[in-house]
């Protein structure tokens, strides 16, 4: 385990003087985020902008800006940790650089998680994070749903975990996996609201078959407390699922590399 | 046949694989013809494979392009699952990946690297550190050993990048060497290599050898980097292995001839020379011909006799035209030599 922690460390700085390197995409970085920010904010504002809107699907402003700040937060957790590593998963299938990942003594699945880092999106975490206490100090909070925030916080990042992962491992047999991301992204888009500011079909849709609402509003919800039991359930369940799956998933495609010639 | 090495570095028996390959016909058309009917077929890229390689044995692997070097390499590596066949390296079973295989082996490909691109090479020796779990004082003595070998001071810090390719392999080696492993899988090591750099790699090869006993298989198109380092030489061709025996045996059996070379007083025509040999070539004072082995000096004296001969040499045909025709070969035996 420590071995382990270790060698994130190394990783971390070793991606880090790498990006060092090129300094002139951090002016890029910050626009982008600001922009998400930005489109985070916008779609709020419609929502609640008409004159004499209190709520929307049960939820008031302040609430609904915790969903917003889940998906910001998500948004960085996902540009800093997840997708750099993803990514380049597919282009390591098509040059065989994969090669040098299973040659290692150490779990290729952990290599390829925890290998790269773009720091330049630090920026959305903190967006995101800020969002959050800010729209918290409006609200009630108790140490327990402050607890069972963060709890089930973490099972939703690992949710995003296994989908990211599952998709960019099929990179395996179809080594293009660019649209599979895309896929992703648009659905994911959808969590920057409550669920319950959908119709009831898109809504069953959000959370049993793709679970964005397991990713921003149940978390809010524990903040608020009004999460009800079986959610509160689910996403952890959901999560370890998951996670055995997705590690099968895995486990079968570097069965089945073929490792690109030469 | 050989017998099997109860304590074999590699043991390989039978070894297969078979790659599934989507045809594609060149062109758009050709791709929404195979998008819509994926056409599929079976590449034996290696058809029964057999060999046992002693601890700190030295062997070249030889054979045409797509030959079936790099599969088999690849294979022994635990990279690819076999297909069918029995394999064993250093007691482990390969396609299992067990972190005691993987801390024993390693496998350079002179078309692939491993070292992070925009940092000095010394920073993915330190990644490669923790990974293998290398003690502090071992990493010390051995960057030391390689940095005396390899002349690697004055480019360790230097980002990857701006390393010129002889330099990045002698660093990629040291990388891949880090661990000390006990069996190496060299694929092409000295790919593109100038002379020098070569003969840097190839003193660096037989040392880390000597000094470790480790065992090598070393696939290269340079016969110079095999008949440096490798007493036994492994011939695949087809997936199949052609030749498995000492280097001297195959030059021996490489057709039955040797070449003659002349140097003459006053020039002959081509035709004068082809009752002596086969393969005549003129060029001015100086001819060349292939005499089968037993008729060499009979032959030589005939010419010395009948022509106003300055010089006269005698040679073995180089390995590649020994090579070019072994792979001419229609008969497919495994030739043991
Ligand atoms: N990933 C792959 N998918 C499909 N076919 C492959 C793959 N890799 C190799 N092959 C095929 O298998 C055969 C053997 O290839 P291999 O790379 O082992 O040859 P090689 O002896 O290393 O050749 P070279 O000297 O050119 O490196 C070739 O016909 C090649 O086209
Ligand atoms: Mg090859």
């Amino acid at each position: 385990m420590t071995r382990y922690l270790r060698l994130m460390r190394l990783f971390t700085g070793a991606t880090l003087s790498a990006q060092l390197e090129y300094r002139a995409n951090f002016l890029g970085a910050i626009l982008a985020s600001l922009g998400e920010v930005g489109v985070a904010l916008l779609g709020i504002g419609v929502l609640f902008g008409q004159p004499g809107t209190e709520t929307v699907g049960g939820w008031t402003f302040r609430e609904a800006l915790l969903v917003t700040g889940f998906f910001m937060l998500t948004e960085g957790v996902i540009s800093v940790f997840i997708q750099p590593n993803m990514s380049k998963i597919a282009e390591a299938v098509r040059t065989g650089s994969m090669d040098f990942t299973l040659l290692k003594p150490l779990d290729a699945q952990f290599g390829v998680s925890t290998r790269h880092l773009n720091v330049l999106r630090v920026g959305d975490l903190l967006i995101g994070l800020g969002l959050i206490a800010y729209a918290a100090s409006g609200l009630t909070v108790t140490g327990g749903g402050l607890a069972g925030a963060a709890v089930l916080y973490l099972s939703a990042v690992v949710i995003v975990y296994c989908i990211w992962l599952a998709l960019s491992t099929t990179a395996f047999w179809f080594v293009k996996t660019q649209n599979a991301s895309e896929l992703f992204n648009g659905v994911f888009g959808a969590a920057r609201f409550p669920v319950t500011a959908f119709p009831v079909p898109v809504r069953a849709l959000l959370t049993f078959v793709v679970p964005v609402a397991l990713i921003t509003t149940v978390p809010a919800q524990a903040l608020t407390g009004t999460l009800t039991p079986a959610l509160a359930l689910a996403s952890p369940l959901v999560a370890g699922a998951a996670f055995v799956l997705t590690r099968l998933f895995w486990l079968r495609a570097v069965a089945s590399y073929t490792s690109a010639s030469s | 046949m050989t017998t099997p090495t109860p304590d074999a570095a590699v043991h390989v028996r039978d070894l297969r694989k078979s790659y599934t390959v989507h045809e594609k016909e060149p062109g758009f058309l050709g791709s929404l013809r195979s998008f819509v009917r994926r056409q599929s077929r079976e590449v034996e890229a290696v058809r029964g494979v057999s060999f046992d390689l002693a601890p700190g044995e030295v062997v070249g692997f030889l054979g045409p392009n797509g030959a079936g070097k790099t599969t088999t390499l690849k294979m022994l590596s635990g990279l690819l699952h076999p297909s069918g066949g029995e394999l064993r390296v250093a007691g482990f079973e390969p396609r299992r990946r067990e972190a005691d295989f993987l801390r024993r082996i390693t496998l350079v490909m002179g078309q692939k690297q491993q070292l992070i691109w925009d940092l000095p090479a010394l920073d993915s020796f330190l990644v490669n550190q923790a990974i293998y779990e290398i003690p502090d004082p071992q990493y010390r003595a051995t960057m030391h050993e390689f940095t005396e070998v390899l002349g690697l001071e004055g480019i360790l810090k230097k980002q990857v990048r701006k390393l010129s390719l002889g330099e990045r392999m002698k660093c990629e080696l040291a990388a891949a060497l880090l661990h000390r492993p006990r069996v190496l899988f060299l694929d092409e090591p000295t790919i593109g290599l100038d002379v020098n750099m070569q003969e840097a790699v190839r003193a660096f090869i037989r040392d880390y050898n000597e000094r470790y006993g480790a065992t090598v298989i070393l696939t290269s198109h340079y016969m110079a980097d095999v008949t440096a380092l490798a007493r036994r030489i492994l011939v695949i061709d087809q997936g199949q292995l052609v030749f498995d025996g000492d280097l001297a045996r195959l030059v021996e059996r490489g057709g039955g001839g040797k070449t003659v070379r002349l140097q003459l007083r006053r020039p002959v025509t081509a035709e004068a020379l082809a009752g002596y040999g086969s393969d005549v070539k003129v060029d001015g004072l100086s001819a060349e011909l292939t005499v089968p082995r037993a008729e060499v000096s009979p032959r030589a004296a005939r010419l010395l006799a009948d022509l106003d001969v300055a010089d006269l040499t005698v040679e073995d045909p180089p390995i590649e035209a020994v090579m070019a025709e072994l792979f001419g070969r229609k008969d497919r035996e495994v030739v043991r030599g």
